[in-house]
């Protein structure tokens, strides 16, 4: 084999070779840096300790003006809640119930009384963000959003000089309910604030007790849940998004732009790999063209191996494996750039979010490996091609 | 291998011709194992196209050449590369020597394909054909004779049915031409083996089974 290598060495280019493996080296960095940069930068979206935590999402459909002034129910059937339910970012769905009858609140204190028409309603319990006391009966424990709270302490109680009231105080006060159902059934009740929601902005009592007093007080009346809270598995998947777009549903929140994020970041990555992609190609055009040019000035010491009785796959080995060897200097030295430029990232991202745990290298290392084989097959049947169309003179 | 039979075969390029005179071209002519043959030709007569049909570098001809009754015109490209390395020895006309490499490697190169000769059949026919102090001389820098007598002595480095010599002492002398002669008949008798030879004119002087005037 050496006098084989010896003699088809003659007229190989040092500069066309060099020639391609810069511009592959090129090709091949972009594309796994992109896979990598994906990698590590896709845990700050999503995960335990990406940016954006909350995995809990209130839907509720869009109000348009027509359905509106139509009286068209903007309510959830089981239809829909079925679908969401088997969506692939669905990790459990639960639906507000709301309470069928009027509530009236009222308190005293200090001698004064004040009152207020007001509503429940209640979630599964798993949803709510604070654990339900036992209490005694003929009593029901509210929540109330954390919100609520902020708006009276900084906004009302600041401009009128009332006393600003802590968690503790507001779930000392007794409240005193009167429910009012259908036929003019009436029930009174003592309740008590026994904490504050960050996730549910609605007065809230237990599921179970809903069901009983509409059982008890309204037990005609059967509507469909307007709103619905759903458990995601990944908040920054961009599928949420989509769907959510789809069926005309409105968030309650914010809570989508994770999902936007990630699915522009994913843009970004497609078009930078793309680039990436196009300058390997262009590099493995230039590499061909290398090797075409190489075989056509060999072309005689070819055809005399040939005739002398070396196979065609025998000839066509040293180039096979000159081009295999390129591939692999090209690839050893893309994942070693590729390394040494994350570590430079990687620090920056540290900066911005210090708990960002790395992202897998085995995607971008593989995406390599692909590469280097695909790119070397083609290089393998070209130049056997071009060898065999010698022996068919 | 044992016969090679051409039947009513016409270089493509002579279709137009009808002054075709000859023992070879539109004929039906065998070739058997064992024996020696001269093709006589004057030049243009087709002699070394005649060698590229039976070497399967050439297909353009007119008419059939069977190996044992199988017409080769079926054969792919592994049958021939099968045939070259043990059936069908070549001394080509125009050489097709590696002018970069030594007399040794380019001998060697055949040799490492087939392990055919050992190291000392090849020192003594280098010795023989007086090229033993060229052994290590770049081919470009020997003349046509001294190359003509390393083509030879790669040919003889495989096994072979039948040996197609192309002119092989063109620019040989007297002397030169006798041994060279001697080494191939060596050779083939070894190996029961066919030897075809064409010659312009200046020929080894064998006692051919049959002569043919192309």
């Amino acid at each position: 084999m050496r006098l084989i290598f010896k003699l088809l060495r003659q007229h190989v280019s040092i500069g066309q070779l060099m020639g391609f493996f810069l511009a592959n080296l090129l090709g091949m960095l972009i594309v796994l840096l992109s896979v990598q940069f994906y990698q590590d930068i896709i845990p700050a979206f999503s995960g335990e300790d990406g940016i954006i935590k909350n995995t809990y999402m209130i839907l509720s459909k869009r109000i348009a003006a027509v359905s509106a002034l139509n009286g068209e129910a903007q309510t959830f059937t089981e239809a829909d809640i079925r679908e969401l339910e088997q969506q692939g970012f669905t990790r459990r769905v639960g639906t507000f119930t709301a309470a069928q009858y009027q509530v009236y609140a009222s308190l005293y204190m200090g001698g004064v009384g004040m009152g207020t028409d007001m509503f429940f309603e209640s979630v599964p319990d798993a949803f709510v963000d604070v654990k339900w006391p036992t209490v005694p009966e003929g009593e029901v424990p509210i929540v109330l959003p954390r919100s609520y709270l902020t708006l009276y302490n900084f906004g009302f109680a600041q401009t009128k000089n009332l006393p600003k009231l802590s968690e503790g105080v507001i779930s000392m006060i007794q409240l005193d309910f009167r429910l009012r159902g259908e036929d003019g059934v009436e029930q009174q009740l003592k309740g008590r604030v026994v904490g504050f929601s960050t996730r549910l902005n609605t007065v809230l009592v237990p599921e179970s007790f809903i069901r009983q007093s509409n059982a008890a007080l309204a037990p005609h009346a059967m509507t469909e849940p307007t709103r619905l809270i759903v458990e995601v598995k990944n908040p920054a998947d961009d599928a949420i998004a989509k769907y959510i777009q789809q069926h005309g549903y409105e968030l309650e929140d914010n809570s989508l732009e994770a999902g936007r994020a990630t699915y522009f970041l994913k843009i970004i990555t497609a078009v930078v790999m793309a680039v990436g992609i196009l300058i390997s190609a262009l590099s493995f055009y230039i590499l061909m063209l290398s090797i075409f040019l190489l075989v056509q000035k060999n072309a005689e010491k070819l055809q005399n191996l040939i005739l002398i009785g070396y196979s065609p796959a025998r000839t066509s080995l040293p180039y096979q494996l000159l081009t295999i060897g390129l591939n692999a200097l090209v690839l050893l030295f893309s994942i070693i750039l590729l390394f040494w430029t994350r570590h430079f990232y990687l620090e920056q991202l540290w900066q911005m979010f210090p708990t960002l745990s790395e992202g897998s290298t085995i995607p971008a290392i593989l995406m390599g490996l692909a590469l280097f084989l695909l790119v070397s097959l083609l290089n393998i049947f070209a130049i056997r091609h071009k060898i065999n169309s010698l022996c068919n003179n | 291998m044992t016969t090679i039979t051409l039947h009513h075969t016409l270089p493509r390029v002579f279709e137009q011709r009808t002054d075709i005179h000859s023992d070879v071209w539109l004929q039906d002519v065998t070739f058997e194992r064992g024996h020696l043959y001269l093709i006589q030709a004057a030049s243009g007569t087709g002699k070394s196209s005649l060698c590229s049909y039976l070497t399967g570098y050439r297909h353009d001809y007119r008419g059939d050449i069977c190996f044992d009754g199988h017409n080769i015109s079926t054969l792919q490209t592994a049958d021939w590369t099968a045939l070259r390395q043990r059936s069908l020895s070549h001394v080509f006309q125009e050489l097709r020597l590696f002018p970069e490499l030594t007399a040794w490697e380019n001998v060697q190169i055949k040799n490492q394909l087939t392990s055919h000769k050992t190291e000392g059949d090849m020192v003594a026919w280098f010795k023989a054909l007086g090229i033993a102090d060229k052994r290590d001389v770049k081919l470009a820098r020997m003349s046509f004779g001294q190359q003509q007598r390393v083509a030879i002595i790669r040919a003889l480095c495989q096994p072979f049915d039948f040996l197609l010599a192309d002119e092989p002492v063109s620019h040989l002398d007297h002397e030169n031409c006798r041994i060279v002669g001697d080494i191939i008949l060596e050779e083939a008798r070894r190996q029961g083996a066919a030897v075809i030879v064409t010659s312009i004119g200046h020929h080894i002087d064998w006692p051919y089974d049959k002569c043919f005037e192309l």
